[in-house]
């Protein structure tokens, strides 16, 4: 082969490496080539150095402090996944993949009642059964634990109670699955059955006895776990000032993450004593932690060593009881247990999102702005806490942006009930009552008689501002998302002018990227997230990193960050990022936090690197340092590429001293937020922003919805890959639709979940699946690496409303209960054929649209504003910007500082709890030092 | 998820099955047949009625004959709707059912014989002990009705497969097979009330085949499906109507049936005539379509609600007749 040949004709010449030395009499200790597979090296990518560095690549919203570290590698191209091979040729190892030498298969065995106290459990049988080798029950682990801190309210096994259908009791671990399952039956369980409660209502009221009893700061004699209110701006003016308000009461059923793979354990207590758990987890390091206190076990005789994840979606997101069992049945039998679920346990262990009664009332005034927000949320918590207490503030915090209000009032509430416990999923917190946002405003533009998207392009937050609760927005792409898909659907043409079934809708959104806060320290005092890298001669570099790849790409896109400003090729760089033993801490796969400060702090640690291989090149060609760049596996001067020497010499030259490199990089968040109660909940360093159109067809006779298209524009800030990014908008499109049209955790009327598996938990197929359109929209971030914000949860906000509103344009129906399913929304139309005196739905006729004088103020207003976002998002010496400016008062000042009708308020007044709505009625109670307690 | 252990028996003819099932039967030995297994597994898995022996069927060669006029218990699912020789109806019906990949192992026989199903019932075993089983799978508890508490009597699962409607108005007849002999029967006098008796079939008889007649290619007809989703998903509410023209507006012949809404698929053959008699174009399919509406009572053991399905029936059977009136003059 050509190419072969001309290798070994260059072999020849070895004596004759420029920029190395030999000793005399010395072997040569590595032959220093440019690294990686091909020994040449590539021209530098000139399309994809930024403007701002001399280069091609156009920077519309102007440049970044990451320009510089820009050599054309991989950022920005789209990329398969480092580990996508694995998974494609069916070698990666999930959680029940792990197969240890001897190991014991463990069972659970589980409450058959919804709230009962375990009064004895007799083991005898059980143990007497041949192949059973350990049993574990409540009193093997009286500890507690949880995700949160603050409410750590789970044990390993029902110490005193079972609190939901499902909830653990006791666990086995014998020599086959078959023998487990034998055992199982032969233990006996004896119960004190107690009322349970299922309406989410109920956890209201006081009872005799509250499922979980908190001790100090129980709330009354209630099931309340956690109770918000907020008031932010100006309250008192909101219903005087409007001349069109919404109000609505949602009623959004539970759904669940449906992973691919069920959860999965294995533990294994190794000679030396210390314990390893093999687990498909989100959050390696919660689990550490909960595994230590549970097993009375310090945090380094304790090794998490995360999967592959088939899929996590936060249901994957908790420490959990069935990874304690393992850990004790293992410790106990002193042999590795595995133990995996059935599908129903994975709707037992459930953490899906909560369902919830949102009462939304949105007010808008007579210049089209949105005067006022009113949100009332009670979510249904199950049994356990989980992350409960972050989700009662976000159902509320993550709908005050991306538009600019005039006031804001929330009371949420999380009850316990006796079904498997709510959590994080997708979206956490911000979907129901996003829906319950843009579906409102999509009412009061019917109202106002305006095109909708040039309502929402009419209040939108500029880039650099503050919301109304203090949070601080950096880049905003939202306007940008909006006009695109307007465009990219033919909004104009469709929009209230489609015959009756058809129908087209818009949804917004907006989310974190990234929680402001760690839950466990102080951000002051440890950071967020740390990288690590080690180069030896060989050149490759190892990334050492907590993060936990669950599927969405963060060993990729570490990887990314590494290759880019080292200019190496991908392959070149190899992720650990399994073991606790290795990896430094991270928080996990969460709140969409991994890319924005994992890459970060990738970065931090690679800029230290390429500092090294910089002065060595200084050192070596005698070039002007400031004058270095990094092309690929060649550092050469700017201004005479001729100048330079490959990677490998530099690196050689770095590692004279010192041997392997090594660096660590971390992210921290920047100060930020105000100082109320709650002020942190929803704080982050970026936000994405997105904006969605569906297309639907609505078979008017049998109530089936169709999503048939749907553009959907989102602001990643920078997709560092886009065939990722472009995955997870068609993802959360299919999660989003399944939420709206089919999906729902049904329970039957004894309080059961009737369809805890996949045929009757209607995850929409292939044939359901619309095409989608992904559309990325870079905003820049100026804190995100190279840019980059989240793209794996703000995506599935929009598609719920997005459909909503399409259907409504579709029939006229609005509806405010999900799913919609056929059953569902027959029931609607039947309504509406009533209420129209319409015998056959098909002679309904579907809404239309004549604009009113508003809709040319709000276009003009749209227009200005266009104008005064592109100003500040180019201006870095931009005045401040708070949420209020809209409303006449000075942006640069608070709004509660300049006027005392905009307050900041999170106690409820007297007046208020004289007739609370519903959620805020949980502020009834007294918050007791005790339970008890007068 | 485990299957209980059971001892297979794998015959290689008709002959050898009965004389399995003979001495089985003989024994006092409880056991199940199995041919694509797509129905029987999934159940065993979750420990509903499972038996100590399975015969299976997978080498009775003679049951898998298959022309226009005879289709053997064996013929797969997939073969049946993708094949020319089957009745475009009957093809529809059967290209509808679950996914491709229960198609192609899912057969005719247990499509006919697929068990009943309802919410209380399919569901695994520590999911039933929660809520103290049902009389459908009771383990000896003498536990009472889910959906309709208090009436230890009648099981009110709901049949849900979709071949039967379209073979009853095709007039079909079913051949069985059993150590004391064979016997046929027209379709409709298969299946028997309640949920859990659900047909005539006498432990150790099986269904052998099922003849169409010749003049089946004279009917022409529609079956329509109510359902969630257009995969998987089990029939929420099915009707099959098919009709024969001798030039007139007026069809020569006409039969409705439905599945999906009850124990056992229903032949509405009084509704029918009655609009054959009666016949003034669309009016009467409107008239026809209220009948069989009120000729079916679901109860709430399925994805959708009983009063919708219901109300649905109505829509679906105005839609399967649609092309009775594209063809009249």
């Amino acid at each position: 082969m050509a190419d072969s040949d001309e290798n070994s004709a260059a072999d020849k010449n070895e004596d004759e490496m420029v920029g190395y030395r030999q000793q005399p009499g010395k072997l040569p200790f590595a032959k220093p080539g440019s690294g990686g597979k091909d020994r040449f090296s590539r021209p530098t990518d000139d399309a994809m150095i930024p403007e701002s560095q001399g280069g091609q690549k156009a920077q519309p919203w102007g440049p970044h402090r990451h320009d510089g570290l820009v050599s054309g590698q991989v950022i920005g191209k789209p990329t398969a996944l480092v580990d996508s091979r694995w998974k494609v040729t069916g070698q990666a190892h999930y959680g029940d993949d792990v197969r240890l030498a001897g190991e014991l298969i463990g069972r659970i065995i589980r409450s058959p009642h919804h709230y009962a106290r375990v009064l004895s459990i007799d083991c005898s049988k059980a143990l007497e059964l041949p192949g059973v080798v350990a049993i574990a029950t409540g009193a093997d682990a009286a500890n507690k634990f949880g995700v949160l801190p603050v409410t750590k309210d789970e044990h390993a096994m029902a110490v005193e109670k079972a609190r939901h259908a499902g909830d653990l009791v006791a666990c086995v671990a014998a020599e086959d699955e078959a023998t487990a399952r034998e055992a199982e039956r032969l233990i006996e369980v004896e119960y004190e059955i107690l009322d349970s409660i299922h309406d989410m209502r109920d956890g209201l009221e006081d009872s005799e006895n509250p499922i979980h009893d908190r001790g100090r700061y129980h709330i009354g004699e209630a099931n309340v776990q956690k109770r918000v209110f907020q008031e932010f701006g100006d309250i008192d003016g909101m219903a005087s000032s409007a001349v069109a308000s919404h109000k609505q009461n949602w009623l959004f059923a539970g759904v669940n993450h449906a992973a691919t793979e069920p959860h999965a354990v294995v533990a294994h207590w190794d000679p030396s004593g210390r314990l390893t758990l093999y687990t498909p987890q989100q959050v390696p390091h919660y689990v550490h932690r909960a595994l230590a206190d549970v097993l009375e076990v310090p945090m380094h005789q304790i090794n998490v060593h995360r999967t592959f994840v088939g899929g996590g979606f936060g249901g994957k997101s908790d420490p959990f009881p069935h990874e304690m069992c393992a850990a004790i049945l293992a410790r106990k039998s002193g042999r590795p247990v595995r133990i995996c679920f059935d599908r129903e346990e994975v709707y037992w262990i459930n953490r899906g999102r909560h369902p919830s009664r949102i009462e939304m009332n949105l007010h808008a005034d007579d210049e089209g702005r949105i005067c006022g927000i009113e949100t009332d949320a009670l979510i249904d918590g199950g049994a356990f806490a989980s992350f409960g207490h972050v989700t009662t503030y976000y159902n509320g915090v993550l709908h005050t942006a991306p538009y600019e209000i005039g006031a804001f009032h929330y009371t949420g509430a999380r009850v316990w009930t006796n079904k498997p416990a709510s959590g994080a999923m997708r979206g956490h917190g911000a979907v129901n009552s996003r829906c319950a946002v843009e579906t409102g405003l999509d009412d009061l533009a019917e109202q106002l008689s305006v095109d909708p998207i040039t309502l929402r392009l009419a209040n939108l937050l500029p880039p650099h501002s503050a919301t109304i609760t203090g949070f601080r927005v950096t880049s905003i792409g939202m306007r940008e998302c909006l006009e695109r898909v307007k465009e990219a659907s033919g909004w104009d043409e469709k929009f209230r002018k489609m015959p009756l079934g058809k129908g087209i809708g818009i949804g917004c959104g907006f989310f974190i990227s990234g929680s402001g806060l760690p839950i466990h320290w102080d951000p002051n005092k440890f950071p967020h997230a740390t990288v690590h890298l080690k180069i030896d001669m060989d050149g490759g570099v190892t990334v050492h990193t907590g993060a936990a790849d669950i599927g969405q790409g963060s060993d990729t896109v570490v990887a990314q960050s590494v290759a880019e400003v080292l200019g190496l090729p991908l392959d070149m760089i190899r992720v650990k990022s399994r073991d606790s033993d290795t990896s430094p801490v991270d928080l996990g796969s969460y709140s969409s936090r991994v890319t924005f400060m994992n890459a970060n702090a990738a970065i931090s640690a690679a800029m230290q690197i390429r500092d090294e291989l910089l002065d060595a090149t200084a050192e070596i060609t005698g070039a002007d340092r400031t004058k270095l760049v990094i092309g690929d596996r060649r550092i050469f001067a700017k201004n005479d590429p001729a100048v330079g020497v490959s990677y490998l010499e530099a690196l050689h030259k770095a590692q004279e001293d010192r041997g392997a490199l090594v660096a660590s990089g971390a992210y921290r968040t920047p100060p930020m937020g105000r100082t109320h109660k709650g002020a942190a909940a929803g704080l982050a360093p970026a936000y994405s922003f997105s904006a969605y159109v569906a297309e639907v067809s609505v078979d008017v006779e049998t109530g089936q919805t169709k999503v048939e298209k749907v553009w959907a524009a989102h602001d990643c800030g920078k997709a560092l890959n886009p065939l990722s990014v472009k995955g997870q908008i068609i993802g959360s499109c299919h999660m989003g639709m399944g939420q709206v049209l089919s999906e729902e955790m049904r329970y039957g009327r004894s309080g059961h979940l009737m369809n805890p598996d996949l045929l009757d938990y209607k995850i929409p197929s292939v044939h359901e699946m619309p095409e989608v359109v992904p559309i990325i929209v870079e905003s820049n971030d100026p804190e995100g690496p190279f840019g980059a914000k989240e793209a794996g949860e703000g995506p599935l906000l929009p598609i719920l409303p997005a459909v909503c509103n399409a259907v409504y344009d579709a029939v006229g129906v609005r509806t405010a209960e999900l799913p919609i399913t056929p059953d569902r929304m027959h029931k609607l139309i039947e309504k509406k054929c009533k209420s129209s005196g319409v015998k056959d739905p098909l002679d309904l006729s579907a809404p239309r649209l004549e604009h009113s004088a508003l809709q040319d103020t709000l276009a003009s207003r749209a227009a200005e504003h266009a104008e005064r976002d592109l100003a500040r998002r180019l201006d870095d010496d931009r005045q401040p910007y708070h949420n209020g400016a809209l409303f006449g008062l000075d942006p640069t000042i608070p709004p509660d500082e300049v006027d005392e009708r905009w307050a900041v308020n999170v106690i409820p007044s007297e007046e208020y709890l004289a007739s609370p709505r519903l959620a805020g009625s949980a502020w009834k109670h007294t918050e007791r030092r005790h339970r008890g307690d007068a | 998820m485990r299957t209980p252990p059971f001892e297979l028996h794998n015959p290689s003819s008709l002959d050898e099955a009965l004389a399995i099932a003979g001495e089985l039967n003989a024994a006092g030995q409880a056991f199940d047949w199995i041919a694509g297994g797509t129905d029987l597994l999934p159940n065993y898995k979750w420990h509903i009625n499972v038996k100590p022996h399975v015969i299976s069927l997978a080498k009775v060669r003679e049951l898998s004959e298959f022309n226009p006029t005879h289709i053997g218990a064996m013929v797969r699912l997939h073969d049946l709707a993708e094949s020319d020789q089957t009745h475009p109806v009957l093809a529809k019906a059967a290209d509808s059912i679950a996914s491709v990949l229960i198609r192609r192992s899912g057969t005719v026989g247990g499509n006919i014989c697929l068990d009943t199903r309802c919410y209380w019932f399919n569901q695994t075993e520590q999911w039933r002990e929660s809520i103290d089983w049902c009389h459908k799978c009771d383990c000896g508890t003498d536990a009472d009705c889910r959906v309709i508490p208090n009436q230890n009597t009648l099981c009110v699962a709901t049949y849900q497969a979709d071949l039967a409607p379209v073979l009853m108005c095709l007039d079909a007849t079913i051949h069985l097979a059993s150590p004391d002999g064979k016997r046929s029967m027209p379709l409709s006098e298969f299946f028997q009330l309640d949920g859990m008796t659900r047909n005539v079939l006498q432990p150790g008889e099986l269904v052998t085949h099922l003849t169409i007649p010749e003049e089946a290619g004279e009917w022409q007809g529609d079956y329509q499906k109510l359902r969630q989703r257009e995969s998987w998903d089990f029939p929420e509410a099915g009707v099959a109507v098919l009709w024969k023209r001798n030039g007139g507006a007026k069809p020569a012949g006409l039969r409705v049936a439905t599945t999906g809404l009850e124990s056992i698929p229903g032949l509405h053959d009084e509704q029918a005539q009655a609009a054959l008699s009666d016949w003034n174009g669309k009016e009467t399919i409107d008239t026809l379509a209220e009948a069989v509406r009120k000729a079916v009572k679901p109860v709430q053991n399925t994805w959708s609600a009983p009063s919708y399905r219901r109300k649905m029936v109505k829509v679906l059977t105005r839609r399967a007749c649609a092309g009775m009136l594209e063809g009249a003059e």
